[in-house]
């Protein structure tokens, strides 16, 4: 036994070194305390009913939906990466691809825990399946979110089966080894699924004919957010795993994942966010100019005070222009700090949309002689949404010290 | 997009007479009764208050002495094309039943939610608890609608018991279930409007008095051109009340119907 | 392991666990338990009947069908046959069977212990100490009344009578002032207003929705208004605030609280420029005094009124203009709280209504006869009126008059119900022995020694004679169609029995026997009534007076100061937030809105020309101080529809006792206001108040 090394070195992945037992266990007592009290927030959400989060009959829809879009599109990185390491076969991805395929779980895990504290009857979820309303672009969001969410897991749990203890069992290396050999199946399938349920989540929006700020005109039977929600999820995914990434790098101090790598992540994102970009200006622009008036509406009828201000409109559209710009001018790609803050930026208009889109999209009082109301969440639902994230940052950290997760670390950190 | 308009036969409607509300809540107070909605205290959230019918004061948005009012009593719509049913991911609203009334069925409702974000009227509303009857207020529920459970949405349903009652009664007594005669079917916020602001009955059939009364020119629908073709139709001599009652720009004609999209 | 091995083993278990009963039994099974939480409660099923029965807690006295569910009401719904209400209800009588089994209702006999907590007695114990308590009294015995149209005020007035006592009082109400003012000008009997069958009303009172027989006045106007045709009468509305009657008028009169006699002097001024004169009068007799009327209206130009009431000129003229127009105009005067009103807006009233000649005319002003008394000993129903309860009660507070030994409260709120100097608190800690009947443990229950739980008009044998406001005469028998809830009994055979025990002769033998009596007396048909709940009506035959104005009392009442530019308080009365004895209803609860209370703030409304002197703006806390040194915490709403400098604020909150609807919720209206005397009639007046404002 070497006393230089924790004492749960033997578990860790091959080469490479991870900080003391003692300070991960607090590290984690840290995350459990957070993960506690968000806990005790979702125990009273399911024991005494919604009552107790700050929605209400105006705002059926909250931060929690919120969050899950986010999560969701930012999560995208998974089947994204998957698709281009698995099926386009772009080899260098296969140093990123296990960790966009973590991210993912978790994403679309917690956005599950979320969405089980979400609907009034949790025990009634299935109903979804049972008596299923194919009109529904929620049931169709039902059937791929918990369909992809199953690819996941089975897209994680060969990496922990890669864990250097287990891997020595016979049964487990095989089961492995076949894991590996479905993968490209598992992201063939992760690609439909996402694909749809990204633009089926859009999609949920776009067909509220009875919401102008949302309504949106389309193809088929599919409304323009359809395709902006799945572009902008294909664009932001690739780019949060890279922040992940390197945020898991500014934590434990190692290097995880090279440069070229992330670099060539953020080329796909950026790719995607100009197709992204020029779509969705269209579209607003369109709409502002062309669907609202048709309405009898305006622009401007559309914001309200501070909280529901243009500022948020203008902010959401700067925050795609501008990384966008910078991204493809390569002196400033390339300073990394840049490079971080712009694949940020992007995220944060991403959730700006998605937040826009469910509080203000139904904050904007249709009947004329109504009126504007706020919406704050309370303690219960930031607490519950604290629980999915440090949840996913413990899971994400047990990940790192014990399983395979980049290839390319012993490489980086001799 | 994947709702389209279904037609029926009988398509019961009501014709509210703005100019004869004043506000006094009467038909809330029965609409809760006969329906078995919980009650609440005063001053409570009015955003968490279930209100299968709730009443808005208008304004035509005049400073003092010019300024006046009215009431708007705002049950659920029943649209021709409803935009909650189609968004329903469990089939718990449907509209498919002769009288095109959309249906609300409490034990299949998930609770997510999305039927309120859909409906443009909030006339949606969602059991954030359990229902409370303090003390013996139970025993005064009525045996016609079942009480909701925490986490389902509600909302009027027309009074639709009184419809099969009505019904039952036709067929006991031999005569047509499907040609009731005009005021055999009302519901419980038409009985009780002290005023006679509401008038409920089929809006297809020409013995109905609302057959006549929604082709006056003082009707209006609220929200008609969003397209979402409401079974409840308002009536008001003042045109700013019509004009309230939708959303125009400042150069359309108050009634103006909707241009093509596109 | 191999690829085939897993792929089997896979395919193999999902297949079993699939094929088991175990996912779909537990799945099914899941849908029955959240269907079901045996907490909900769940609905009884039971024959089902709809009986006719009346309101006695909705002061109109409205009429309706109680629907029952195996002997339980579940629902009181209007009653299309009932000849006063055509099936009008109003929101507090609709939520009446709701409000049969409300948290509020008092179950048992309550008396109080020494530490002033009250223990639940048997109904032997408290009827033993009622009769050891009122026959100790001897002759220093009073008793207040808040249901005017019941026989049992007979029954109690003539005990009082018996042992000596004619300090016998109702709750102050519209029929108080609007008698004396009617007395005053000739009038004989009682006041009444042919509200049907007029075709122009201008009333300066709130008709639709707390005034008068409301759900009468409600059916009259429906009548009036038929749905896609042209309506056959016109309202004026005078008054504040933009209230539930304005939204129904076709025109609103802004005028300064309190300033309803100079209003109705301007319109009398115009009416008479325009012609209306002594030629005019009906009935073959002109009032001796015209001239010296005409004399004091010709002082009340437009541009007068207009300045001191506030109200637009183009609308005076048009109210004036339409009243001439009209072939059967009527002017109807109150208060906007429903007590504490004065005489001189009646007076002036009834003069607008004799310079259009509508004494005794089809849908103008009608003279009732005077209730009937069938009770041996039983105080007249005028007399009673005469007397208004807050002299008798600020007499007893400063000393002038002795406390009772034994003071009963009937029906009635008082202690929540009148201004803080009316002197009721204190007769109540005076008083030897207190004594409350009511059927909701209100204020008045909480100062009281003994509370006695009353029935319900749908419980016992009452009846509701003539209430004031309606045009005929009208006689309803409210009958026991329900069990009483808890140990509730009827007020009636209470105070009958007491009677007997303390040999003091009715001529009555129960409940029954006496409404026997009054159909008798009225002539209506006794059995079809009790059995049948059928409601009497009559026109009144009751000989004209001959009427004169009286221009002492107006002039006198016209030389109070007027309100200036100081924010005034603008009280408005919703039939929804119950009355002063019920509370808030449970049922009712919901209707009252967000610009009438936010949390547990009362919420006072004003322009935005009144916010903006006052340095406020729309959800701003705001503290108000009224004269009498009362205080409120209110939240500030803008709404164009009142008056510059009036602020209003919604009666009927503030509630210290009832239940958890409506305790602690907001500011009662009453508080802020404090009790001054009318020059001219002398009667107690309250109702507004002068207000200070500061940003909270």
């Amino acid at each position: 036994m070497d006393y230089s090394k924790p004492i749960d070195a033997e578990l860790f992945p091959e080469g490479c070194e991870r900080c003391s037992l003692t300070k991960f266990t607090g590290w984690m007592a840290f995350l459990g305390v957070f993960f506690l009290w968000g806990l005790y927030a979702a125990v009273r959400i399911l024991a005494f009913g919604l009552g107790e989060t700050g929605m209400d009959d105006y705002f059926g829809f909250g931060l929690w939906i919120t969050l899950d879009l986010a999560v969701i599109a930012l999560g995208a990185g998974a089947f994204f990466t998957g698709a281009l390491r698995y099926i386009l076969n772009i080899d260098e991805l296969k140093n990123i691809v296990n960790l966009a395929a973590v991210v993912g779980f978790l994403c679309y895990t917690g956005a599950m825990m979320i969405l089980v504290l979400d609907i009034g009857q949790p025990i009634r979820c299935w109903f979804g399946y049972w008596y299923p309303n194919v009109h529904s672009m929620l049931t169709e969001v039902i059937f791929c979110i918990t369909c992809y969410c199953i690819v996941l897991i089975l897209e994680f749990v060969p990496l922990v089966l890669e864990n250097r203890q287990l891997m020595k069992n016979r049964f487990i290396h095989a089961l492995a080894h076949n894991f590996h050999v479905y993968m490209p199946v598992f992201a063939g399938i992760g690609a439909f699924l996402s694909t749809f349920h990204q633009g089926s989540l859009g999609g949920m929006y776009g067909v509220l004919f009875g919401r102008p700020y949302l309504f949106r005109e389309g193809f088929f039977i599919w409304p323009w957010t359809f395709f902006l929600f799945t572009l902008s999820a294909v664009a932001c995914g690739p780019m949060f795993t890279v922040l992940v990434c390197t945020l898991m790098e500014k934590i434990t101090g190692r290097k995880l994942v090279s440069w070229e790598v992330k670099e060539l992540m953020g080329k796909v994102g950026r790719t995607m966010l100009l197709v992204y970009t020029v779509f969705k200006c269209l579209d607003s622009f369109t709409w502002a100019c062309g669907l609202l008036p048709v309405e009898g509406l305006t622009f401007d009828q559309m914001f309200h005070g501070w909280i529901y201000g243009k500022w948020m409109f203008w902010l959401e559209h700067a925050l795609l222009v501008i990384p966008l710009i910078v991204l493809f001018i390569k002196p400033m790609r390339q300073c990394r700090p840049v490079f971080y803050l712009m694949l940020f930026l992007v995220c944060t208009s991403i959730t700006i949309n998605r937040y826009v889109l469910t509080v203000q999209g139904i904050a904007f009082p249709v009947m004329p002689f109504d009126r504007w109301y706020e919406y704050a969440p309370n303690w219960a639902e930031w607490a519950s949404s604290i629980l999915v994230i440090s949840y996913a940052a413990m899971v994400l950290s047990l990940a790192y010290r014990y399983l395979p997760m980049f290839p390319q670390e012993r490489e980086l950190n001799k | 997009m994947s709702a389209e308009t279904k037609e029926f036969k009988i398509k019961w409607g009501m014709v509210i007479d703005i100019d004869k509300c004043t506000g006094c809540g009467a038909c809330m107070v029965a609409c809760q009764a006969e329906n078995n909605v919980a009650p609440a205290a005063v001053g409570g959230n009015k955003l968490r208050s279930l209100n299968w019918l709730t009443v808005f004061r208008l304004s035509n948005r005049k400073p003092f002495p010019d300024h006046e009012v009215a009431y708007l009593p705002r049950p659920c719509m029943q649209c021709g094309k409803p935009s909650c049913v189609a968004v329903c991911p469990v089939i718990a609203t449907d509209k498919r039943e002769e009288g095109g009334i959309v249906s609300q069925i409490p034990p299949r409702c998930i609770g997510c939610r999305y039927c309120m974000a859909s409906c443009p009227y909030h006339a949606r509303y969602f059991n954030w608890y359990d229902p409370k009857w303090p003390g013996d207020l139970s025993q005064a529920l009525t045996p016609d609608v079942s009480t909701r459970m925490r986490g389902v949405v509600e909302k009027c349903s027309f009074c639709h018991h009184r419809f099969m009652k009505a019904q039952e009664l036709a067929v006991s007594q031999g005569r047509d279930p499907y040609d009731l005669p005009d005021g055999a079917y009302i519901t419980a916020c038409t009985e009780a409007c002290p005023n006679g602001a509401i008038t409920f009955g089929d809006v297809n059939n020409p013995k109905h008095k609302v057959h006549e009364l929604i082709k006056s020119p003082y009707a209006f629908r609220l929200l008609e051109r969003l397209g979402t073709d409401p079974q409840v139709y308002y009536m008001s001599k003042r045109e700013w009340v019509r004009r309230e009652g939708d959303n125009y720009l400042e150069n359309e004609k108050t009634g103006e119907p909707l241009k093509k999209l596109g | 392991m191999d690829r085939r091995g897993f792929l089997k083993f896979a395919a193999g278990g999902t297949a079993g666990l699939v094929a088991s009963p175990i996912i779909w039994n537990t799945l099914y099974d899941a849908v029955y338990w959240t269907q079901n939480w045996g907490w909900i409660p769940r609905l009884k099923k039971g024959a089902g009947e709809y009986l006719p029965a009346v309101s006695k807690i909705c002061p109109s006295g409205t009429g309706f069908l109680v629907r029952t569910v195996a002997g339980t009401p579940v629902r009181t719904i209007g009653d299309r046959n009932n000849p006063v209400t055509h099936g009008s209800i109003t929101s507090l009588a609709a939520s009446e069977a709701e409000l049969r089994v409300s948290p509020s209702r008092i179950k048992k006999p309550l008396l109080r212990s020494a530490d002033g907590a009250y223990n639940a007695i048997a109904w032997a114990e408290a009827e033993k100490l009622l009769k050891a308590k009122a026959a100790a009294a001897g002759k220093s015995v009073a008793a207040i009344s808040g249901d005017p149209t019941s026989c049992t005020n007979e029954v109690l007035s003539a005990i009082l009578r018996a042992k000596g006592s004619k300090d016998f009082y109702f709750m102050p109400d519209e029929e108080q002032p609007a008698l004396a003012a009617w007395t005053s000008m000739g009038g004989r009997g009682r006041l009444g207003y042919d509200i049907e069958n007029s075709d122009c009303i201008l009333a300066a009172a709130p008709v639709l929705e707390s005034w008068g027989v409301v759900a009468g006045n409600r059916a009259a106007f429906n009548r009036h208004h038929p749905v896609g045709a042209p309506s056959t009468q016109k309202l004026i509305y005078a008054g504040p605030v933009q209230n539930n009657t304005a939204a129904g008028a076709d025109l609103w009169l802004p005028i300064k609280p309190g300033t309803e006699t100079i209003l109705m002097l301007g319109i009398a001024h115009l009416l008479i420029k325009a012609g209306r004169n002594a030629a005019d009068f009906e009935h073959g007799y002109t009032p001796a005094n015209f001239k010296e009327f005409a004399d004091l209206a010709a002082e009340y130009t437009p541009e007068k009124v207009c300045a001191a009431t506030g109200v637009p000129a183009q609308r005076l003229e048009a109210a004036a203009a339409m009243l001439l127009d009209a072939k059967a105009p009527l002017a109807i005067a109150g208060s906007e709280l429903g007590s504490g009103g004065g005489a001189a807006p009646v007076m002036a009233a009834l003069s607008i209504n004799m310079l259009l000649g509508r004494i005794g005319s089809k849908g103008g002003v009608v003279c009732l006869p005077d209730h009937a008394n069938v009770v041996k000993g039983a105080m007249k129903y005028s007399e009673i009126m005469a007397r208004p309860l807050v002299s008798y009660t600020q007499d007893v507070a400063s000393g002038k008059k002795p406390a009772p030994a034994f003071l009963f409260i009937h029906a009635a709120n008082p202690v929540y119900a009148l201004p803080s100097d009316s002197g009721m608190k204190q007769t109540m800690q005076k008083a030897g022995f207190t004594v409350a009947v009511a059927s909701f443990f209100s204020e008045t229950c909480a100062e009281a020694d003994l509370v006695l739980p009353a029935t319900l008009g749908m419980e016992a044998f009452d009846d509701v004679q003539t209430p004031y406001g309606s045009g005929r005469i009208t006689y309803a028998f409210a009958r026991p169609v329900v069990k009483p809830f808890g140990e509730a009994r009827p007020a009636g055979e209470l105070y009958i029995a007491l009677a007997q025990e303390l040999d003091v002769q009715l001529g009555v033998k129960d409940m029954p026997d006496l409404l026997y009596q009054h159909a008798f007396a009225l002539g209506t048909p006794f059995r079809q009534m009790m059995e049948k709940g059928t409601v009497f009506t009559a026109d009144s035959a009751a000989p004209l007076p001959k009427m004169k104005f009286n221009v002492r009392s107006l002039k006198a009442a016209l030389s109070a100061a007027l309100p200036g530019d100081a924010p005034v308080l603008a009280p408005v009365v919703v039939l929804g937030l119950g009355t002063a004895a019920t509370s808030v209803p449970p049922f009712a609860a919901k209707t009252v809105t967000d610009y009438q209370i936010c949390g547990k703030y009362s919420v006072a409304q004003m322009n935005g020309a009144t916010a903006a002197s006052l340095g406020v703006r729309d959800g701003d806390g705001l503290r108000l101080t009224a004269e009498n040194g009362a205080t409120a915490e209110v939240i500030v709403s803008i709404f164009e529809g009142v008056m510059p400098s009036s602020i209003s604020l919604v009666a009927g909150l503030g509630h210290t006792a009832f239940d958890e609807f409506s305790r602690g919720k907001g500011t009662s209206v009453v508080s802020l206001t404090g009790i001054t005397r009318e020059p001219g009639t002398n009667l107690p007046v309250w109702g507004t108040a002068g207000l200070k404002a500061a940003r909270a």
